[in-house]
C-alpha cells in the first residue's frame, strides 16, 4: 500500500548487529501512528461498521489500531455515530481523561452537522467539532470500513508530519 | 368479547363517563372528561366483565388547538384492547396521573410532561429522565416549538 515510508536513519553494521542514527522527533512520531489505540465509543449505527473494520474481513488491527476500553489507555477517540446533547458532555468528560497526545475521528453524517436524519432534531448536537477538537472527518451514513480505514491512515498521516511538541500547544 | 360487543357494553354501562370516539383499524376509541379520569380507569380496572390490567402506552398530541393525551389500555385476562382519548385546553393543559391505577404510567406520564408540557397532578416524581437536566427551552414535542440551532431543510 506504500503507506509505511521509509524512516530516514543512518545505520552502519558493526559486528553483531548495527547501530542506527535517527531523530527523536522520527521515532516517537513513528511509534505513536503505527500505534494509535481507540476508545470503544460507538453510539448508534457508525459502531456497526466499526466492529465490521476491527473483524477479521478488514483487520484493523494491521495497521496498529487495537480497541480500549478505557479512555486512561486510548489515543483516539473514534466518535462512531449520533451524539445527543445529553451525550455531549460525557464525550468532553471521556476526551479530557484522556492522555495526550490524543486524536479524534469524527465517523459518520451525525457528527459532522447533526446527520442527514437528525438535522432538526431537539436532541441531537450539532457536530461534535464544538464540544471537543476533530482531526478527521470521515463523511458517510455510515461510512463503509474502506472510508474508515481511509480516515485512519489520514490521521497517521498527519501525525507522522508533525514536528516535536506540537499537540502540546492544543 | 370482540369490537362490537365491547362498543354496546361500553355504551350501556359508561354512557355517563365515555363517548364513543371512532373506530380505528384495530381499537376502539372512547373520550374521557379530564375530570373522570381517574374514576373510569378504576372503573374499566374494576370491572369483572373488562378487567383492564394492562397499560399499553401514554402518548401526547399536540392538534395546536388542544392538547389529547391517549391512553392505550388492554386487558390479559380478556383479550381486550381499547383506547381512552383526553382533550385538553392549549392553555395550562393538566391531567390527573393514573400511576395508583397502573404503577407502569410513571415514566409515560413523566415523558409526556417533559416534552409536551402537559402537567400532570398528583405524580409522585415528576422530574426530567429524557431531556438533559438543566434544559430550559421548552417542549419539543409541541407544534409551535422552535430549536435555535435548527439546520433548516432548503426549500427546493
Amino acid at each position: 500500500m506504500g503507506i509505511i515510508k521509509k524512516l530516514p536513519v543512518y545505520s552502519e553494521k558493526i559486528p553483531g548487529g548495527a547501530i542506527v542514527t535517527t531523530s527523536v522527533e522520527q521515532v516517537l512520531n513513528f511509534a505513536q501512528a503505527k500505534s494509535l489505540w481507540y476508545l470503544l465509543f460507538g453510539t448508534a449505527c457508525c459502531a456497526i461498521e466499526l466492529m465490521c473494520t476491527g473483524a477479521s474481513r478488514y483487520d484493523f488491527d494491521r495497521l496498529g489500531m487495537i480497541f480500549r476500553a478505557s479512555p486512561r489507555q486510548a489515543d483516539l477517540i473514534i466518535a462512531a455515530g449520533t451524539i445527543t446533547k445529553k451525550m455531549a458532555p460525557r464525550l468532553r468528560t471521556l476526551y479530557d481523561q484522556m492522555a495526550e497526545p490524543r486524536y479524534v475521528i469524527a465517523m459518520g453524517g451525525c457528527t459532522i452537522k447533526g446527520g442527514p436524519f437528525y438535522y432538526d432534531s431537539y436532541s441531537v448536537e450539532k457536530g461534535i467539532e464544538h464540544i471537543i477538537p476533530v482531526d478527521v472527518f470521515i463523511p458517510g451514513c455510515p461510512p463503509r470500513p474502506e472510508s474508515l480505514l481511509e480516515g485512519c491512515l489520514t490521521l497517521q498521516k498527519q501525525i507522522q508530519q508533525r514536528k516535536l511538541g506540537d499537540w502540546q500547544e492544543k | 368479547m370482540n369490537n362490537e360487543e365491547l362498543k354496546a357494553y361500553i355504551e350501556s354501562n359508561y354512557a355517563s363517563l365515555m363517548t364513543f370516539c371512532e373506530s380505528g383499524k384495530y381499537d376502539l376509541w372512547f373520550e374521557v372528561k379530564a375530570d373522570n379520569l381517574v374514576r373510569v380507569c378504576q372503573k374499566l380496572k374494576d370491572d369483572p366483565e373488562l378487567l383492564i390490567d394492562y397499560f399499553c402506552n401514554l402518548g401526547g398530541v399536540d392538534t395546536t388547538e388542544n392538547f389529547e393525551a391517549v391512553y392505550n389500555l388492554a386487558s390479559s385476562k380478556k383479550k381486550i384492547r381499547i383506547d381512552l382519548k383526553v382533550v385538553l385546553p392549549h392553555e395550562n393543559p393538566s391531567v390527573d396521573s393514573v400511576q395508583t391505577i397502573w404503577p407502569a404510567a410513571n415514566w409515560y406520564e413523566r415523558e409526556m410532561w417533559e416534552l409536551y408540557g402537559i402537567q400532570v397532578n398528583n405524580h409522585d416524581n415528576l422530574t426530567r429522565f429524557l431531556l438533559p437536566d438543566d434544559w430550559d427551552q421548552g417542549y419539543p414535542m409541541r407544534k409551535d416549538w422552535d430549536a435555535p440551532d435548527f439546520i433548516r431543510f432548503p426549500d427546493l
